[in-house]
């Protein structure tokens, strides 16, 4: 047999099936769409996995893998966003001397500061810190540097700000030597950090202002006694640690035997296993509907098929007379099948990326497509195809040509 | 060109045994135009469908071309008839989504063999049974006897042996039924075996030889 015969042969083949779908598209159109809404919802369950997954390698960049923190307060206070002040420098001191730790890093935030410029006017939060702050961020300067010691010994006016309240304030212009209010605090600017990008879900990184630890408490906060957390770095066994910086805190603040801590202690292993425990509630919420919908559109392409088959017996007939073999009947069946469940799934994927931004930012989740979601879905929705139709396929082929003829 | 030899058919209907056709012994050759004529129920189409390789007997020979198909599986069937016969059914059967040029292709997609030209061919086909203008027309949109003409050509694309056709003008009036019949005889004319399955005295005297079936045996045999 010639090639071009062969080749003619499949290309009539192929729009033959496409003929069909067009001629009974009101019935395709319902398939179509089963299929996309199932093929949508895997798109989104592997992109938001992703995202998450990235968001928790983010995070744990950039607070490194041997970071603890410390906040005050306990479990069930910050669950019901109370935040109770408990920590002292005093805890700080006691943990220097804590096996392993090697930095420690002392911090009180305030949020919700009204900064000014001449005209300008900027809110974002002011983060009191030691200076060991950049870099253990290892976040470097645009201009200016670090405040010194003695600024902080002496809780001096000087402020570090964020290339975001840089952009609002000065527009550009130089900022070093220059006065804001911080609140109603005027603060020479003494350094302008680098840009960092990636709001990670959260607030603009970039959007800080940073003082001395010591400033922001008595200046601004008027706080005499308590710190809003701590950052520990350690070079031994993480678990470990975590486990005597407990004791010592415990030990500091007269907490005995069932009485809960009354401060709250995070590794960044934790936050890892918190990422992970998110995305594996995703993973099966999003992963139930789709499979739902998969199933459902897959059984009613069935019983749609199953009706096509009733319909099209005489179809059926005709071309088994006109030597089509039982493989024949049933290759272009499941052919005709699994190109409804592709058109299907492009359609999913199509709509997962108009989507996807509206869902990002309705769920504050990030999304990371790539080629692996194409493949997901086209597979998927393959197999969708191949597994409705093949039963259906199957009865068609068994059709015998005088039956279907006889009408 | 056919040889059947002591062909039986039998339905099973639970124990009890069915016959329909009873022993029949025929020969065709090569360039007849036979019209095969029975009332209903008298096994004619079970012999056309048996003759037309769609259906096995279940006792006797058949011969085709001097080649026994008693063998044949499925595939050897198919392949058989689609480059051997060429059918024509009493409701034509074209296929609602293909256009009249489309349906006159359908065997060339199963084909083995090497038609040149086959979209050309199709063409000239239409064009030769006044359906030129026609073409890419869908059935719904053509009269019965062009939906007619449309399936006797998808009869002739694949170059057949032989054109087996099952009550051909029952579903038309008599005045197109007399045009397709005069279609066939000018096909024969040209060389075609024509098989015509009928129960319609009056398209009798279309035909050289008439076949007579009666409750499932050959009751009258005549070369006119």
């Amino acid at each position: 047999m010639g090639l071009s015969l062969k080749i003619l042969q499949l290309r009539e083949f192929l729009e033959e099936i496409f003929k069909i779908l067009y001629y009974y598209r009101g019935r395709v159109i319902f398939s179509v769409t089963g299929v996309a809404l199932g093929i949508l919802s895997i798109c989104i369950i592997i992109t938001t996995i992703d995202g998450a997954n990235k968001k928790a390698r983010d995070i744990f960049e950039v607070l490194g893998p041997d970071s603890i923190m410390v906040f005050g307060g306990g479990e069930r206070q910050r669950a019901a966003r109370v935040r109770t002040s408990s920590l002292t420098f005093r805890d700080a001191d006691s943990l220097y001397r804590v096996e392993g730790i090697y930095d420690l890093m002392k911090v009180y935030q305030v949020r919700n500061v009204m900064m000014k410029y001449k005209g300008e006017k900027w809110q974002t939060q002011v983060v009191g810190s030691t200076t060991n702050y950049f870099e253990s961020f290892s976040w470097g300067f645009q201009s200016g540097s670090v405040f010194t010691g003695s600024d902080y010994d002496s809780a001096e006016a000087v402020c570090v700000i964020g290339a975001k309240v840089y952009d609002e304030l000065f527009h550009g212009e130089n900022a070093l030597g220059k006065a804001i209010l911080v609140g109603k605090l005027p603060t020479k600017v003494v350094g302008v950090l680098e840009e960092k990008g990636g709001g990670m879900g959260g607030p603009n990184i970039d959007d800080r202002v940073i003082m001395p630890l010591t400033t922001v408490m008595s200046r601004i906060a008027n706080e005499k006694r308590y710190l809003g957390m701590m950052r520990l770095k350690t070079n031994r066994d993480i678990d470990k640690t975590v486990e005597d910086v407990r004791t010592v805190l415990r030990n500091n603040h007269g907490l005995r035997g069932t009485a809960e801590d009354d401060f709250t202690i995070r590794s960044s292993k934790d936050i890892m296993k918190f990422v992970t425990v998110i995305s594996g509630q995703l993973f099966l919420f999003l992963g139930l509907a789709a499979i739902v919908a998969l199933v459902v559109s897959g059984f009613v392409l069935a019983n749609l098929f199953y009706l096509t088959i009733q319909e099209r017996r005489k179809d059926i007939g005709i071309r088994r007379a006109y030597g089509a073999t039982r493989r024949g009947i049933l290759l272009s069946f499941l052919f005709e099948s699994i190109v409804t469940t592709l058109i299907g799934g492009i359609a999913g994927i199509l709509l997962s990326v108009m989507l996807g931004g509206t869902f990002e930012k309705l769920f504050d989740i990030p999304m990371l497509f790539s080629y692996k979601v194409v493949v997901f879905a086209l597979l998927f929705s393959f197999l969708t195809g191949l597994l409705s139709g093949l039963k259906p396929a199957l009865r068609a082929s068994r059709i015998e040509p005088i039956e279907a003829i006889r009408g | 060109m056919i040889s059947l030899k002591h062909i039986k058919k039998s339905y099973f209907i639970g124990e009890r045994e069915l016959p329909i056709l009873k022993g029949i012994d025929l020969e065709i050759g090569q360039g007849e135009f036979v019209i095969l004529m029975g009332v209903s129920g008298s096994g004619k189409t079970t012999l056309m469908n048996i003759v037309g390789l769609l259906d096995k007997q279940t006792e006797g020979e058949y011969e085709f071309m001097g080649k026994s198909i008693d063998g044949l599986e499925d595939e050897g069937l198919a392949a058989f008839r689609n480059m051997h016969i060429g059918f024509v059914f009493q409701q034509f059967f074209l296929l609602p989504y293909l256009n009249a040029i489309e349906n006159v292709l359908i065997p060339i997609v199963y084909s083995k063999k090497q038609i040149k030209h086959p979209r050309e061919k199709a063409r000239q086909l239409l064009g030769k049974f006044g359906l030129a203008e026609r073409t890419h027309n869908k059935p719904s949109q053509l009269s019965g006897g062009e939906q007619q003409r449309v399936a006797i050509a998808r009869a002739l694309i694949n170059d057949p042996d032989l054109i087996l056709a099952d009550e051909p003008t029952g579903a038309l009036d008599s005045k197109t039924g007399n045009e397709i019949m005069e279609l066939f005889c000018v096909l024969n004319e040209e060389g075609k075996t024509v098989i015509v399955v009928t129960h319609d005295p009056k398209l009798a005297s279309f035909g050289k030889r008439l076949i007579r079936i009666e409750d499932g045996a050959i009751s009258q045999d005549i070369t006119t």
